[in-house]
C-alpha cells in the first residue's frame, strides 16, 4: 500500500477544494428550494429551508407527500414532529465531528479509495453547476456523483452509485434560491407551545465518550479506518449501546453492540436507499453495522466483531 | 408498485450439498455469495435444474429492475398469468412494523408473478422440466422477498450520521433518509 500513501496534489487540492466548499455552503448559506429524494423506485418531495443568522444555524424540513413530518434543527437540537401521531421527538445532534476540516489522513484515505475526477457541466434547477465523481477503486464502497452550483458551491444534486454504476439513492434540488434574505418564521416550529395531547419523546444527550468498548472488528475492509469508539445511551435502549464508526474519507460506517434486546429483532440484510443495514446475534449480543456502503461491506464487517 | 432491490439475508448454516439452493444462486445473482463459495456453487450448477433456476433469476432480476426487453405481447400475458397466480404471502415475522409486512408481501406477490411470466416465456413447455424449476424459482423468488427489510433503525440510523461525512457535506439532507424512514408508533 506504500504507493497509496503519496497523494498526488492535484487529487488532494480538487477533491478537498470542492468537498469543503460544498460542506462550508451547506452550513453557512441561506437558501430554500424543494428536494426530490429517490431510493429503491420510491420517489420523495420535500421543502427544505436554511438560514445562518447571528451565527446560528436554521432548518427547517417539510415532507410534501404522505403523512405530515417536518424536521427543525436549530444548531445541535433536532426536532421532529409527526402531526398524524401527535408526536414530537427532541434528537439532541452534534454535526461537527463529520467533516471539522479535511485531515491529511482524510486526503490520504479518499486518495487511497477513490478516482477522483470532474464530470460535465450542468444545469440543474435553473443553475450552472460542475458534477464530480469519485469512483471507487473496489467492490467495498459506492461511487459517488455530486453537482455543485458554480456560483456558491452547494451542492444540488448528490448520487450514489452501485457496482454497475447504476443509481440506488439520488438527492436533488428541483428548485432553489441561494443567498437570499429570509424570515425566521419560516424555520419556526408549527405551533410555539406543544398542544397538550401531543407527546414528547427526548433522546438524551448523545456525544460518545471515546473509550475502549471490549468490541473489536478484526476484519475490516481495505481502507476503512476507525474515527471514534465509545458507549452512548439511545432511547428506547436500557443499557448503554457500544459505537465504533469507521471511515473511508468519504462514507462512514457504524457498529452498534448492545444485549440482546427482550423482543426479537430481526436479523440479516436490509437496506434503505444507500444505507445498508446487517445485524446479527453474536453470543449474548446484538450486532447491528450501518452505514453508506454494499451489503457485502457492512456484512463483511458485521461478522468480524469480536470481543478484544 | 413500490419496489427496492430484493436481497436474502444469507445464513451461516449453508451447506455445501448436491444441488444449489436457491439462496446461494439467489446470492451469486446478486453478486453477494463469498468468494470462497462461488466456485463450489458454480461446479454445482452444471447441474440442469439449477441452471434452469440460475437463468430464470437473472429474467427476474431483470424484470424486478425494468431492464429487460419488453416482448410483443408481455403485457397481455403478464396480466393473464398474474390473474392466474395464486397470491402468496410471505410469512409472519416477528418484529417488523406492519407497514415492512405488507411491502414485503407486495414485494412477494410481484416477484412470483414475474417468475411466473419468465418461466412461461422462456422455458421450454412440455417437457416436464417446468414445474421443478417454475417450484424452485418461486420458492427462491418468495425467500428474496420476504427477506427484504426496508425498516432501517432509526434511532441508529440518526446517530449514524453524526459522523458520516457525505452528511455534512450535503446539510440536512441525509435527514430526509430518516425522516422516510419513521415510524414514530413503532418507537418504544
Amino acid at each position: 500500500m506504500a504507493s497509496l500513501v503519496a497523494v498526488p496534489a492535484v487529487y488532494g487540492q480538487d477533491a478537498a477544494a470542492w468537498l469543503q466548499r460544498a460542506a462550508g455552503a451547506a452550513r453557512s448559506l441561506n437558501y430554500v428550494g424543494t428536494i426530490v429524494y429517490e431510493h429503491g423506485g420510491r420517489v420523495e418531495t420535500s421543502r427544505l429551508v436554511h438560514l445562518l443568522e447571528s451565527g446560528s444555524e436554521f432548518e427547517k424540513l417539510t415532507n410534501l407527500d404522505g403523512p405530515a413530518r417536518e424536521v427543525i434543527r436549530n444548531n445541535d437540537l433536532v426536532r421532529c414532529y409527526y402531526p398524524d401521531a401527535k408526536i414530537i421527538r427532541i434528537e439532541p445532534r452534534s454535526f461537527r465531528n463529520a467533516f471539522p476540516s479535511l485531515l491529511p489522513q482524510q486526503l490520504n484515505a479518499l486518495a487511497a479509495n477513490y478516482f477522483f475526477r470532474k464530470g460535465e457541466l450542468a444545469r440543474i434547477a435553473g443553475l450552472e453547476t460542475q458534477a464530480f465523481i469519485f469512483e471507487p477503486k473496489d467492490g467495498l464502497r459506492y461511487g459517488h456523483k455530486f453537482w455543485a452550483d458554480i456560483a456558491s458551491g452547494l451542492l444540488l444534486k448528490a448520487r450514489l452509485l452501485n457496482e454497475k454504476s447504476e443509481p440506488i439513492e439520488q438527492f436533488a434540488f428541483i428548485d432553489i434560491q441561494i443567498g437570499v434574505k429570509l424570515d425566521r418564521e419560516l424555520v419556526k416550529p408549527p405551533f410555539s407551545s406543544l398542544p397538550t395531547d401531543w407527546q414528547v419523546r427526548e433522546s438524551p444527550p448523545g456525544e460518545v465518550q471515546p473509550q475502549e468498548t471490549g468490541w473489536v472488528v478484526k476484519d475490516l475492509p481495505a481502507g476503512f479506518a476507525k474515527v471514534v469508539e465509545g458507549f452512548r445511551t439511545l432511547r428506547g435502549k436500557s443499557a448503554p449501546v457500544a459505537h465504533l464508526v469507521f471511515s473511508d474519507g468519504l462514507v462512514a460506517v457504524s457498529v452498534f453492540v448492545e444485549p440482546v434486546p427482550p423482543t426479537p429483532q430481526p436479523v440479516g440484510l436490509s437496506q434503505q436507499g444507500g444505507i445498508n443495514v446487517y445485524s446479527r446475534q453474536l453470543d449474548d449480543h446484538l450486532v447491528t453495522v450501518l452505514g453508506e456502503a454494499p451489503g457485502a461491506t457492512v456484512r463483511q464487517i458485521a461478522y468480524s466483531v469480536a470481543h478484544r | 408498485m413500490v419496489m427496492g432491490k430484493l436481497q436474502v439475508a444469507p445464513g451461516d448454516d449453508v451447506a455445501a450439498g448436491a444441488v444449489v439452493k436457491a439462496e446461494e444462486i439467489s446470492l451469486l445473482a446478486d453478486g453477494e455469495l463469498e468468494v470462497e463459495r462461488i466456485e463450489g456453487v458454480c461446479t454445482r450448477l452444471r447441474d440442469g435444474s439449477s441452471m434452469t433456476t440460475w437463468v430464470c433469476y437473472h429474467m427476474i432480476g431483470d424484470a424486478l429492475r425494468g431492464s429487460s426487453a419488453i416482448m410483443p405481447g408481455f403485457a397481455a400475458r403478464f396480466a393473464t398469468r398474474f390473474a392466474e397466480e395464486p397470491t402468496v404471502l410471505a410469512p409472519p415475522r416477528r418484529g417488523p412494523a406492519p407497514a415492512a409486512m405488507a411491502w414485503a408481501a407486495a414485494a412477494t406477490v410481484a416477484a412470483v408473478s414475474i417468475v411466473g411470466w419468465v418461466a412461461m416465456t422462456t422455458l421450454p413447455m412440455g417437457d416436464g422440466t417446468l414445474p421443478a424449476a417454475l417450484a424452485t424459482a418461486r420458492q427462491a423468488a418468495t425467500v428474496r422477498a420476504a427477506d427484504t427489510r426496508p425498516v432501517v433503525n432509526n434511532e441508529y440510523l440518526l446517530v449514524h450520521q453524526e459522523y458520516s461525512p457525505t452528511t455534512a457535506i450535503q446539510g440536512a439532507r441525509p435527514y430526509l433518509r430518516a425522516v422516510a424512514a419513521t415510524d414514530p408508533d413503532a418507537r418504544p
